[in-house]
C-alpha cells in the first residue's frame, strides 16, 4: 500500500493541494487575506508548487534531474515564503501588546539567527549520498529549512507561553498546523539525511499525510466559528438587582487610590 | 547518524509541547470561571520593606559582613517568592483580561485590554526581576532594583479594578492583601 503511484499515494499527494486552493478561495472569499496576505500566498504557492511537481513525476518525458532541480527552486522559494508567514504569525501575536513586543521580537530574532547557525553547522554532517549531488543537497536544504523553522516556530510558541501572551483563533489555528508539520518533515528529513531511512516509501506518505491532516486543521480553525459560551458577567440592573454586597464599587476603588497614592508618593 | 537521532528526539519533544498547547489551550477556553479565585493577595508593604534600599543599608552597617550576606540572601529569596507570585497573577489576569476581550460593551473591551497589556508588562517585569534577584543571590552586596516590579504591580492593581467593577460591581478583583 505504501507504494509510490499508489492510489493512496495520489491522493495524498493531490487531495491536500486542492483543498489548499479550496481554503485560499474561502480565505479570499472572507477577506482574510488582507490580515495574512502572505500565508494565502504560501497556500497558492504550494498548491500550484505540488501539482507541478506531481505533473512532472508522472510524465515520462521529464527526467529525474529535471524533477529535482524544479524541487530545488520550489523548496527554496517556499522557505522564504514560509520566514514571511512566521514573521507575519509573530506581528499577529504581538502588535497588540505594546508591553512585551519589542521584547518578544528581538528573542524570536535571536532565536532565528541562533537556529541558522546551529543548522549551517550541522548540515556538512549529512551521512554520505550515492546519489547525485542535486539529490543529496535537496535533503540537507530540507533539513535545513526545516531545522530553523520548526525551531523559529517553537519560539515563537516558548515566548507565547511564558508571558502567557494570548493568541487569537486564527493565528493559533495556523501556527499550530505549521508546527505539526514543521517538526514532522523535520524528523523525517533529518532520517533521511542522517542515511536511516532511504528509499522506503514511507517518508513521503508520512509527509503527506501530515500536511494533510495540516491543511484539515487550518480549515477547522479558519473557517469554524469558535463556540460561545458567554457567561452573563453583566449584573443585573434594576429593581431585580438586589442590595450591593460589602462597599460599593466607587467607595472601593477610592480605598484603592487613596492607599496607592500613598504608596507611590510615600 | 547520532545527530539525525537527536533532532528527530527534538523534533518529537516539539511536537509533544506543541500539542500540549493546543490541548490546554482548548481546556482553558472551556474552563471560564473561577480564574479570580487563583488569585494570592500580595502585601504590598511588606514587599516595599522588602526591597527599601535604605533597610538594606541599615543591616549593612548593623551587621558583620557575614551575618549581612546571610540575611540578605534571605530577604533576596523571600523577594523572589513575591515577584514569583506577582507573575503568577499576572498570567490569570492575562486569562481574566482575555475571556473579557471579547465582551460586547466597549469600555469593557477596553478596560480588558488594558489589563492584559499591564498584566504582560508586569510578566515580562518579574522575570527580569527574578533573574536580577538571583544574580544578587550570587553577589548580595550589589545594589537590586525592583521598583519597577512594584508599580508595574499597582498599575495593574487598577487595571484589575476597572475590568472587575465593569463586569460584576458587587464583586471587585483584589490583588493585593493591603487593602
Amino acid at each position: 500500500m505504501l507504494q509510490a503511484h499508489s492510489f493512496l499515494w495520489h491522493y495524498l499527494w493531490v487531495a491536500p493541494n486542492a483543498l489548499s486552493l479550496i481554503l485560499a478561495g474561502y480565505i479570499w472569499r472572507r477577506g482574510i487575506q488582507r490580515r495574512y496576505p502572505f500565508f494565502l500566498c504560501y497556500l497558492l504557492f504550494v498548491a500550484l508548487e505540488q501539482f507541478s511537481l506531481y505533473v512532472l513525476d508522472l510524465s515520462p518525458k521529464v527526467s529525474p534531474i529535471t524533477w529535482w532541480r524544479a524541487f530545488w527552486f520550489g523548496t527554496i522559494i517556499e522557505g522564504l515564503l514560509k520566514f514571511a508567514v512566521l514573521a507575519e504569525l509573530l506581528h499577529h501575536l504581538l502588535h497588540c501588546w505594546p508591553s512585551v513586543a519589542k521584547l518578544g521580537r528581538n528573542l524570536v530574532s535571536g532565536a532565528g539567527v541562533l537556529l541558522v547557525l546551529l543548522a549551517a553547522g550541522i548540515a556538512p554532517f549529512a551521512a554520505p549520498d550515492n546519489t547525485p549531488k542535486l539529490v543529496g543537497g535537496a535533503h540537507i536544504l530540507s533539513q535545513t529549512l526545516y531545522m530553523t523553522e520548526a525551531g523559529l516556530i517553537v519560539s515563537i510558541f516558548l515566548l507565547a507561553g511564558f508571558f502567557k501572551i494570548p493568541w487569537d483563533r486564527m493565528t493559533f489555528g495556523i501556527a499550530v498546523g505549521f508546527g505539526f508539520v514543521w517538526c514532522e518533515h523535520l524528523a523525517v528529513w533529518a532520517l533521511v539525511t542522517g542515511g536511516l531511512v532511504r528509499n522506503r516509501g514511507w517518508e513521503d506518505f508520512a509527509n503527506m499525510a501530515t500536511y494533510h491532516l495540516c491543511v484539515l486543521a487550518w480549515f477547522y480553525y479558519l473557517l469554524v466559528s469558535p463556540k460561545v459560551s458567554r457567561k452573563n458577567t453583566i449584573p443585573p440592573k434594576g429593581p431585580s438587582a438586589g442590595p450591593p454586597i460589602g462597599p460599593t464599587p466607587e467607595e472601593d476603588l477610592e480605598v484603592w487610590n487613596r492607599e496607592l497614592e500613598r504608596l507611590v508618593h510615600p | 547518524m547520532t545527530l539525525a537521532i537527536i533532532l528527530v528526539i527534538s523534533a518529537a519533544l516539539a511536537l509533544v509541547f506543541i500539542l500540549g498547547v493546543t490541548v490546554s489551550r482548548s481546556l482553558q477556553i472551556s474552563e471560564g470561571t473561577g480564574l479570580a479565585a487563583r488569585i494570592q493577595p500580595i502585601d504590598v508593604e511588606a514587599f516595599r520593606n522588602l526591597i527599601d534600599p535604605a533597610e538594606d543599608e541599615y543591616l549593612r552597617r548593623r551587621l558583620p559582613a557575614s551575618e549581612f550576606r546571610f540575611v540578605r540572601r534571605q530577604r533576596l529569596l523571600a523577594m523572589a517568592d513575591y515577584v514569583k507570585t506577582a507573575g503568577k497573577n499576572a498570567a490569570v489576569l492575562v486569562r481574566m483580561g482575555q475571556s473579557a476581550l471579547a465582551a460586547g460593551d466597549v469600555h469593557t473591551a477596553e478596560a480588558a485590554h488594558r489589563l492584559v497589556d499591564n498584566a504582560l508588562l508586569l510578566r515580562r517585569n518579574s522575570a527580569l526581576a527574578l533573574l536580577r534577584i538571583y544574580l544578587a543571590l550570587a553577589w548580595p552586596n550589589s545594589g537590586l532594583a525592583a521598583a519597577p516590579i512594584l508599580r508595574g504591580y499597582e498599575q495593574l492593581n487598577g487595571s484589575a479594578m476597572l475590568l472587575g467593577r465593569l463586569q460584576n460591581p458587587v464583586a471587585p478583583v483584589r490583588i493585593s492583601a493591603t487593602l
